[in-house]
Formats: C-alpha cells, structure tokens, sequence
C-alpha cells in the first residue's frame, strides 16, 4: 500500500458515535488493555518500521533529482581522487610492506565499501548532538520504539551512494588486478568481511554518538576513528606502529575490517604472527564489538534521562 | 490515570565562579531542586490545566510523566504503568503535543507524516482510516493533507500536530504549551477538538498553557505549581471565590477626565474616557464606586469585570500567598 493510496474523498464519513468504553476500532475505554507486545525494547530494529522511515527519506530527497546527481557524482569523484592518489604512489614504490599495488587497492577498496555503506546507514548517529542540542530527541523518548532503532533510520542520505560505488569500482579494479584463486570460502569471506566491516563501522558511530550525551557537542575524536579508520585500513597494518597496531586489533577492531580477510584471500604470509584462525572471525568480532557499542547507548540514554539536556 | 507522589526532579548545575583568573577551570555543582514533592491524582476522563510561571518545573514535570527524564525522587504513574521503567508501553497510551517542537516530518506532505506514525504505533488500518477522517473533519485539515509540513502555517501545523497525537488513540494527553504564537479562530478550533475529545471520548487531558482562557474555557480543576512545589489544587470556582475579591469597574465617562479620586478605589488604567477602578470587596462594594464616580464626572456607562484567573494566578505568584493553598486541595 503507497503512501497515498488513502486519501479522503467527499464528504467526510460521521464521527463516530460517542459510546464511552470504545468498540473494537473507536477510542479505547479509560483502562487500556494491554496494546501489542509487551518485551521492553529489542535488540533488533524493526524492519518493516525502518523500510518504511527510510523510504520516506529518500523520497523526499529524490524530489530534488539534480541536486542528488551533482552530489553523488561529486562524492564519486572526491574519493576516486584519493584512489588515483594510491595508484600514482605505487609509480615511485614497487610495494610497501611487501604488498604490491593489487593488493593494497584490494585492502583500499574492502575498507571504502564497508565504510561508505556504514555512512550511508548511520547518518542519525552523526546528528545527534543536533538532536540533543535543539531538544529533538525528547520525542524520541515519547514514542513507543527503541531509541537505537529511532535514531539509526533517522537520516538516509542518498547521496552517499557515491561513496559506495567508488568502494565498488574500486574493488572491482582491483580484484581484476590480483591474481586470486577463487573459491567458495573465499568468496564467503569476502562478503562477510563486506558485512563485518559495516557493523564495525556502525559500531564506531554509535560510540561517537553516545559519547555526545555526555559532552553535547560534536567531537572529533569520532571522525577520526570513522575517517581516520577507512584511511587506516586501506595499507597494510605492518606499516603502523605497534602501540597502533595493537589498539587497532584489541580496543577498535579495524584490522578485522580488511587486512586480516585480505590476508585469507590473497594467501599472504602474516609477519605480526596473528593466529590464522582470525582471518576468519570478522563477523563474530563485529558482533561483539556492536554488542558494546549498544551498551555504550544504553548508558548515555540512561544518562540523558538522569540529566536532562 | 495519572499520579505523581511527592515527586522530585534536581539537576547538578555547574556554576562558574563569578571572577578571578580561576574562573574557566574551577566550577562549583550546585543541586538545583526543580520539581520539590509534587503529588496530585488526575482521574480517568478529568481535563485538568497545569499553569505556573517561568522555571515553575512545568515541562519538568511534563518530561517525568512522559519518559523523558527519570525522577530524582517520589513516584509517578500513568495508566497504572512507570513511566521511567516502562517507557515503551507508556508511550504507546500517551499523546504528547509540544507546543514549540513539531513532531512532523518536515520535508514531507502531512498525510506521510501520519502514514509513518500509523507504522510506529501499529495502529490497525481500518481503526487508523476513521480516526483520521473523524480528526480532518473536526480540524478541517483537508485542505492541506498533501502539503510538505514546511510550508504549513503555525496553525495549521499545530493542528497537524494534535492530530498526530490521537493517531493511536491515547487514553492520555498531555499538551505544553498548544496554543502558544496562534490567532483567535486556530485557538478556538483546538479547544474546541479538546473540549470534545475529552467529552465524548474520555481521553484524559493535562493541559500546560501561559493562556488562561484556556483554563478557564476547558478545564474544571486546576493545578499551580511555584519553585517546584503545587501551591493550589483544586476547582477554578473556588480560587476565584477565596481569591477573587478583587474586581473591576469600568466606567466609561461623557468625556475625558484626569484619573478619578475615588475612596478604597485605584485607577488602574485609562483610555480617553474610559477608566478601569480597581477595588476589594471587603473595602467597599460595587455600588458605593459607582455612586463615588457618579458623584464627580458624567457617566455614560458601565461594566463590572470579575478577576481574570490570570490576576489571581499573578497575586499568588507576587504575594507567595500560601492562604490559598491550604484552601484548596493541598497534598
């Protein structure tokens, strides 16, 4: 059923008839029954709730058809730049750390797609501290839908699809440039890998985002884990330092985004000695690791409901 | 439907000292006590009006009984349920207007604004057509259903607004501030769907407003609240008998005179020949004015104005006058 499929037309049926107590489809009587289910809160959003917040956020925006196109195409653009960037360092070195310019386009290309897809999703989390600061999120409290749920589906930006292709050209390119022996299991990786990097992103926004009801306004200190982190992922983590190589694997789990599924797949030697078996475990990591950052939501709602904004 | 037990709200406030070079790095917490022990029972059906000034602890009052803030101390039910520990199953009885923030989607058409609430409060499709006619027909929203909520005025955004609100028919309704920045006939029309929902399908209604004729046309018992406490709870016919002794006469005059010079009267206000005279009850009567002015000046006409709830809610306020309170239903 569209959005417009109910639309009144003549003259307007009669008011119902005023029967206190309320029949099956009038106003309840003064002791509700106990509407719908009654679990408190859920761990899952609801899907059918979301699809239809999300499609109303993209309708909107396609009304403004032009404005979208120059916007994707210049999000494209944008970061292709950076892509071109990569492949014109690979004219002066022959490798860094051992990897060959495929191969860091392949980490490139898995990290850019698993965050331009978490961007694409997570835009809510980014207007948060809006929300807080301009008092919108009271009525995020007064509906009867989790707050996580609430906030996730709202702010779809379409334009971001730009990011998204760009993730997938450039992986595309750079699959067709590596010589890979491709078989189920490291198809299955790959995608999950896809897959585990997005809720590892989301993660990292929801962090960001219930930090800021604590503080209120908007820190940076998250851009640099979104930002930075899709940076960070696209080389090889043997150039980094140990001290950053060691967060990155036990207190934000970047590594778990592209190099170790990239490790699986192009059948690379692992010079940090990390256990084989963790090429495998992106999703289970990113499970978890969402599993704290709802925590960490839970914690600032509860927070702003003790304080107030 | 809703009770508030010696309900308290305090919030930690950082103060900065007032000078000195420390000022940027040492702060002082102080506990500001914004709702100090509000109790008070609202009935299933009842309409009752919350007014208090500025920094009363109205909208924080409001916040508790709606989920948004959890209390520092007391209890709080509404429909039988806390709303703190069962915010979802409190929302889904609860209608919230806030005068000053619209819950619509802003860049969408109205009629999308309450197709996507259908979807957040489940609310059944058959149920969800005839309450929306039932609110178009008595709001006469029709005339804007496609329009995007932006270009709405701010009537018929509020009107937007409350019509969200009884989407899921709420046995409650809480409202802060609904007729605030709205001409004559938007106000009119608003409390005039309040009036009937509140008549003719019970809804319960807690009514928040700086507009005292809204009290005085809708609701039957009133709530004051003052520095977080309720200074008066009770009937508008009993603040307006133990507090309305003060009242008005209004002369207009043959022609315009300096303020008169009338005994146990204060001239409060003037407009060519007209002039307002203030007096109380207990010093003198109606009569005895009259015939003081009659005496000294031409007079053309008269009205005698009862006190505004407005002015006894002020008196309250100015004088701390606590004689009231323990006159009313005071818990």
């Amino acid at each position: 059923m569209s959005l417009r499929d109910w639309r009144p037309r003549g003259p307007y049926p009669p008011a119902p008839s005023p029967v206190r107590g309320g029949g099956g489809d009038g106003w309840p009587a003064p002791l509700p029954r106990a509407l719908g289910r009654g679990v408190p809160g859920r761990v899952l959003p609801d899907f059918t709730l979301y699809a239809a917040l999300v499609r109303a956020q993209v309708s909107a925006q396609l009304q403004y058809r032009g404005s979208f196109v120059v916007q994707a195409v210049g999000q494209f653009l944008a970061t292709f730049v950076d892509f071109i960037t990569l492949v014109f360092l690979f004219q002066r070195f022959p490798s860094i750390a051992g990897w060959t310019l495929g191969e860091v386009a392949f980490l490139y290309g898995l990290g850019g797609l698993a965050f331009g897809i978490s961007d694409l999703l997570c835009g809510g989390f980014d207007g948060l501290s809006k929300m807080i600061r301009l008092g919108t999120f009271d009525r995020v409290l007064t509906r009867p839908v989790g707050t996580f749920a609430q906030v996730l589906a709202g702010d779809v930006q379409i334009r971001r699809l730009g990011r998204i292709v760009q993730g997938m050209v450039t992986l595309g390119l750079a699959v067709s440039w590596v010589e890979v022996a491709w078989t189920a299991p490291k198809v299955a990786v790959l995608v999950s890998a896809v897959v585990a990097g997005v809720v590892i992103f989301t993660a990292i926004w929801v962090i960001g985002a219930a930090i800021t009801f604590w503080t209120v306004e908007t820190s940076e200190v998250t851009n640099v884990f979104t930002y930075g982190g899709e940076a960070l992922v696209s080389y090889p983590m043997p150039i980094y330092a140990e001290g950053l190589r060691r967060f990155f694997t036990f207190v934000v789990p970047l590594v778990f985004v592209s190099y170790l599924p990239a490790l699986y797949i192009l059948e690379k030697a692992d010079p940090l000695g990390l256990p084989p078996v963790l090429q495998l475990c992106s999703p289970i990591v990113a499970v978890v690791f969402l599993l704290v950052a709802r925590f960490c939501w839970a914690l600032g709602v509860r927070h702003y409901q003790g304080t107030g904004s | 439907m809703i009770e508030s037990t010696d309900l308290r709200k305090s919030f930690r406030v950082h103060k900065r000292e007032s000078d000195g070079p420390l000022r940027f790095i040492r702060r002082q917490a102080v506990d500001v006590e914004a709702v100090a022990g509000v109790s008070f029972t609202v009935g299933a059906g009842e309409m009752i009006g919350y007014v208090g000034p500025n920094g009363a602890g109205k909208s924080t009052t409001i916040k508790m009984l709606t989920g948004i803030l959890q209390p520092s101390g007391g209890r709080v039910r509404v429909a039988g349920l806390d709303p703190a520990r069962q915010r979802l199953e409190v929302a889904k009885r609860i209608g919230v207007v806030f005068g000053q923030r619209s819950q619509l989607w802003w860049d969408l058409p109205l009629q999308d604004s309450f197709e996507l609430l259908r979807h957040i409060y489940r609310v059944p499709a058959e149920a969800y057509r005839q309450r929306l006619a039932y609110l178009i027909e008595l709001l006469e929203l029709g005339s804007f259903l496609e329009t995007p909520v932006r270009q709405l005025s701010l009537g018929q955004r509020m009107r937007g607004d409350l019509t969200a609100s009884l989407l899921h028919a709420p046995p409650v309704l809480f409202l802060d501030e609904p007729s605030i920045g709205l001409d004559v006939v938007a106000k009119a029309r608003i409390r005039e769907l309040l009036a009937r929902i509140n008549r003719d399908q019970g809804v319960t209604i807690l009514l928040t407003t700086h507009d005292m004729a809204d009290i005085e046309r809708l609701c039957s018992r009133m709530l004051i609240i003052d520095h977080g406490r309720v200074i008066y709870d009770g009937g508008l016919e009993t603040i307006r008998e133990q507090y309305g002794d003060e009242r008005t006469v209004v002369v207009d005059l043959a022609e315009e005179a300096p303020p008169l010079d009338v005994p146990h009267a204060t001239v409060t206000r003037t407009d060519g020949p007209r002039q307002w005279l203030r007096f109380r009850r207990t010093e003198t009567t109606a009569a005895e004015v009259i015939s003081s002015v009659a005496a000294t000046a031409r007079l053309r006409d008269l009205t005698i104005e009862e006190p505004a709830i407005e002015d006894i809610v002020r008196g309250i306020y100015e004088r701390g006058d606590r004689r009231v309170a323990s006159g009313g239903r005071n818990n």
